[in-house]
């Protein structure tokens, strides 16, 4: 569990740098609440420009499916987790 | 019925004094009746057509709302058929038997398919999209199912966006008409501004330069790569004029009723790049087809990207011109995410960041020039004819103007200067949705209104010439 605990905080840790880097503003701090209504500029063709990051990153892949079913960052983190962990 | 026309001079004021004359729980039916009306002037036969499309949807919406599991997706898939089929009836059936005639007989197999001879019931794509938005949104649960037959029909073909949208959310829309409404000073100054504003767009601009557009396009093979790229430019001022005065036009003749229809364009000549332009043209579509078609593909970005600029373009007509167009959009919009980091890298080289101003400029020229090439399929007639005319436009050894074009040159000033006068009003609007309002005090501003609509009475070309989006 508290290895668990500590890939998800370092994985938090690097999709903050993947925002700061996509949207170009080293204030953004995520929380699993963190929607796109709370980030400006948070769109369609944003998510494509996440994504392209969080799969090198991360190297994993996404579908367009998977992507535009998250609500928030939480279900993003959560997503990669379990990419990550198959 | 067209926006620019006599006949539509004369409904409109009518069906807005009587609007705001009767009592409420009638203006329903008065909006509906003027709506089919606005409709049956085109082609009357084909409102049944509508008709059955709506009694579907309706039910549809219903079912899907009380029913549980499989049979709510059995509704929808339902819904989507009837809709989908019809206009795939109606715009892609000739297109499709061409396309297998000509497959099968490269293979040596004489299999016919006999021509539908109809003509394409007017913005059938943009009122099936809307009705399919309904359906999709009561099945997402986004959506309470219209109970009200007169109303959900009335959501459908509300008269200002009945033929060329903008494409409504039933979110958006719905809701409006259950809404009291009594007259309003503001909106219906408003409203008309954005009238006037509109018809400047078509008339003054845009049928002008249709004139030249269509003279260099319709006898393409006579015109050297100089008239050529004069004629593209000229085609993309048209276009946007064009729609975005129809869009100007539905959404102030909406707002003189008080109803408040989506924006379709945010100055889309001004865009930075492919991605931000497709923000700000036709966004009601854009948004359409990103929401419901991109969201749901299982592949990964680029192959989603390509497919719903494809279909996009299909969307336009059925011509491999406007697939191609499609697919210019979506070939720019996969480039550019992927070479994203690297132009970054080449503006922290060259100190770009230095020079705002030298990058915005730059960025916007790059960007209305690569949409400016993917006007030559969509404004073509065939691929072959595109083919011929790129190669002119890419031969760089002819570069004298013809200067015998038959039409009247003067059009073409007035619609320059017009056009001018269009892109400094909208670079001054920073962030204003396409509505136009004057600073300064009353007087002032009434001479600037009243100034507007003598240019468009004096300067506009008033010959009812249809919209181009009309015949999507």
């Amino acid at each position: 569990m508290a290895l668990r605990q500590r890939s998800r905080d370092e994985i938090y840790k690097e999709l903050t740098d993947v925002f700061r880097d996509v949207f170009d503003d080293n204030q953004i701090d995520l929380s699993d609440e963190t929607s796109a209504k709370d980030i400006a500029g948070w769109d369609s063709l944003a998510t494509i420009n996440l994504a392209i990051e969080a799969e090198r990153v991360f190297g994993v892949k996404f579908l367009t499916t998977e992507l535009s079913r998250l609500k928030n960052v939480g279900e993003f983190v959560s997503v990669i987790t379990q990419k990550l962990g198959r | 019925m067209l926006f620019n026309s006599l006949h539509f001079l004369t409904f409109f004021p009518i069906v807005l004094a009587a609007y705001f004359s009767i009592p409420q729980r009638w203006k329903w039916l008065l909006l509906l009746s003027a709506s089919c009306y606005f409709y049956m002037v085109f082609i009357p036969k084909y409102i049944l057509v509508l008709f059955a499309l709506i009694l579907i949807d309706y039910t549809a919406g219903i079912i899907i709302e009380r029913a549980q599991g499989r049979r709510r997706k059995r509704w929808l898939a339902a819904s989507l058929i009837a809709n989908i089929g019809l206009l795939g009836f109606f715009k892609y059936f000739n297109f499709a038997s061409a396309n297998l005639a000509a497959f099968f007989s490269a293979l040596h197999c004489g299999f016919v398919i006999p021509n539908l001879d109809v003509a394409l019931p007017l913005g059938l794509s943009f009122h099936t999209f809307q009705s399919m938005s309904y359906t999709i949104e009561v099945y997402r649960g986004a959506q309470k199912a219209e109970r009200h037959l007169g109303m959900y029909a009335l959501y459908v073909l509300f008269f200002p966006q009945l033929v060329a949208g903008p494409i409504e959310r039933p979110q958006n829309l719905l809701h409006q008409f259950y809404e009291r409404r009594e007259f309003d000073y503001q909106d219906a100054a408003d409203g008309f501004k954005r009238i006037v504003w509109g018809l400047f767009k078509k008339t003054v601009i845009a049928d002008r330069l249709a004139v030249f557009v269509n003279e260099v396009y319709g006898n393409s093979g006579a015109y050297n790569g100089a008239a050529l790229i004069v004629a593209t430019y000229l085609f993309a001022l048209q276009i946007y004029c064009d729609f975005s005065g129809y869009t100007d036009i539905a959404l102030g003749v909406a707002r003189t009723m008080r109803f408040k229809l989506g924006e379709n364009f945010n100055r889309p000549y001004f865009s930075r790049s492919i991605g931000e332009f497709w923000k700000s043209w036709h966004i009601s579509l854009t948004t359409w087809f990103f929401d419901y078609v991109y969201s749901a593909l299982p592949w990964r970005w680029y192959a989603s990207l390509l497919f719903v600029f494809l279909l996009s373009g299909l969307w336009h007509g059925a011509n491999w011109t406007f697939v191609l167009w499609g697919a210019m959009h979506g070939f720019y919009m996969v480039v550019s995410i992927l070479t994203r980091e690297t132009r970054r890298r080449m503006v922290a080289f060259l100190h770009l960041d230095r020079a705002p101003v030298l990058r915005k400029t730059w960025q916007q020229l790059a960007t209305f020039h690569l949409v400016a090439l993917a006007y030559v399929p969509f404004r073509a007639k065939s691929l072959s004819e595109t083919w011929a005319i790129m190669v002119k436009i890419f031969n760089f050894s002819d570069w004298r103007l013809p200067l015998h074009f038959k039409s009247d040159i003067t059009g073409l000033w007035i619609a320059l200067a017009a056009a001018l006068l269009l892109g400094c009003i909208e670079r001054a609007q920073r962030d204003a949705w396409g509505s136009i309002s004057f600073p300064g005090k009353p007087p002032i501003r009434w001479v600037v209104y009243f100034a507007m609509v003598l240019i468009v009475v004096c300067l506009g070309k008033f010959e009812a010439q249809s919209f181009v989006y009309f015949q999507f």
